[in-house]
């Protein structure tokens, strides 16, 4: 859905999937998060509403809170216009789309696998 | 006109009090009043001791709002997830937000529409009190995290992948046991603890790199997208996405694994 409010269509869709069972993963998420405050993000909520802005903080439960916040469909969410800072509760959050450049990928797959297999042991 | 219950202010854990605060529900003035952001549940009543409350898990999003040519005054807009029936507020929009389906909820919030929310902004005569309130309101919802529960990931549109089918198929044993967050550092060995380090310091090194897609572990997929996109595994060979854009990511977790969405062009 989101891809298709993106004004360049997306040739492919890559999936990686990064299996992280049990403890360390709200722990991976929470320390990744950290790492990307002061970025700018799109979070999508289960209620399909979306909302950019700059991720100022967030907390083991993945609540986040945004600054310079704007609504993606303003005629649908018309009452969020006049908010500019915002704390959403971590278990509302459907998606959160990063800016692939502030993402270092590769470190975050190497993480999560070398997560995993200690995890196994 | 909205009934509201005859319910009492809390009297304890109240972490602020606003007096004067007026409520207007979906657009609907409620009326002036008191609102209680108490550690146990957040609530409103007028002066004649009606009013409502809410559960913080209820509660999706909570902002300050500044922008007067948007909404004529300051206020602390709530956005609740569900619809506030005239009966059952705070239990309507729990069940909401529970995605509950054991047997059918009361009064009937039967679309199970996980967009239906309640709009709710709290005027304060005092706008220098809305910092107070909005932080107040934040460190309630840290109060009340979501319980551990696998169910909670259920309301994930389709499924996108069968993790533990993807887990199986690659050899890996059963998934091991969930911990909360609050027992799950204590619970870590030393050597996971060690390793929790070491991410956390290897994260926080992270710089923007170029995208390398070496290494890529391509699932078995015909998985469907939510969006319908299908991915063309022969297209993720390694060192196919090198000099790819990335348009963006998409990171979530889901039956707590984290997914990691990256599209490119």
């Amino acid at each position: 859905e989101c891809f298709k409010k993106k004004k360049k269509q997306p040739t492919a869709t890559l999936t990686v999937q990064l299996t992280l069972a049990c403890v360390s993963a709200p722990q991976l998420f929470y320390s990744f998060f950290k790492s990307l405050v002061g970025k700018d993000v799109v979070v999508e909520l289960k209620n399909d509403l979306s909302i950019c802005g700059t991720l100022h903080s967030v907390d083991q439960y993945l609540n986040i809170k945004l600054t310079d916040i704007s609504v993606t469909d303003p005629e649908k969410y018309p009452h969020m216009l006049s908010v500019k800072n915002c704390f959403i509760r971590g278990s509302v959050v459907r998606y959160v789309q990063l800016p692939a450049d502030e993402v270092d990928t590769q470190l975050l797959q190497d993480a999560a696998r070398k997560e995993a297999m200690q995890q196994k042991q | 006109m909205v009934l509201l219950k005859n319910l009492h202010p809390p009297t304890e854990g109240v972490r602020h009090e606003q007096a004067e605060t007026t409520a207007v529900l979906d657009g609907q003035r409620l009326g002036c009043g008191t609102l209680y952001v108490a550690e146990t549940r957040l609530s409103w009543f007028d002066s004649s001791g009606l009013g409502f409350s809410l559960e913080y898990p209820s509660i999706g999003l909570h902002a300050i709002s500044r922008d007067v040519s948007a909404y004529p005054q300051e206020h602390l807009y709530v956005m609740v997830n569900g619809k506030l029936n005239k009966e059952n507020e705070a239990e309507m929009a729990e069940k909401a937000a529970d995605d509950d389906d054991d047997g059918s909820s009361d009064g009937g919030d039967d679309d199970e529409d996980e967009g239906a929310i309640t709009e709710i902004r709290f005027v304060p005569s005092d706008k220098a009190a809305l910092e107070s309130m909005f932080s107040a309101m934040c460190e309630c919802q840290a109060l009340h995290p979501d319980p551990e529960d696998d169910d909670s990931d259920n309301d994930f549109e389709g499924e996108e992948y069968d993790v533990e089918e993807a887990e199986a198929e690659h050899g890996h044993a059963d998934i091991p046991t969930f911990y909360t967050c609050d027992e799950g550092l204590s619970a870590l060995t030393q050597e996971g603890q060690a390793t929790l380090e070491r991410l956390e310091g290897m994260l926080a090194e992270s710089v923007a790199q170029q995208y390398h897609m070496a290494g890529v572990r391509t699932e078995e997929t015909k998985a469907e997208f939510e969006d319908g996109m299908e991915v063309d595994t022969a297209a993720m060979e390694a060192g196919q996405f090198e000099d790819a854009d990335v348009e963006h990511c998409r990171l979530t977790v889901r039956h707590k694994q984290l997914h990691l969405k990256i599209a490119v062009q």
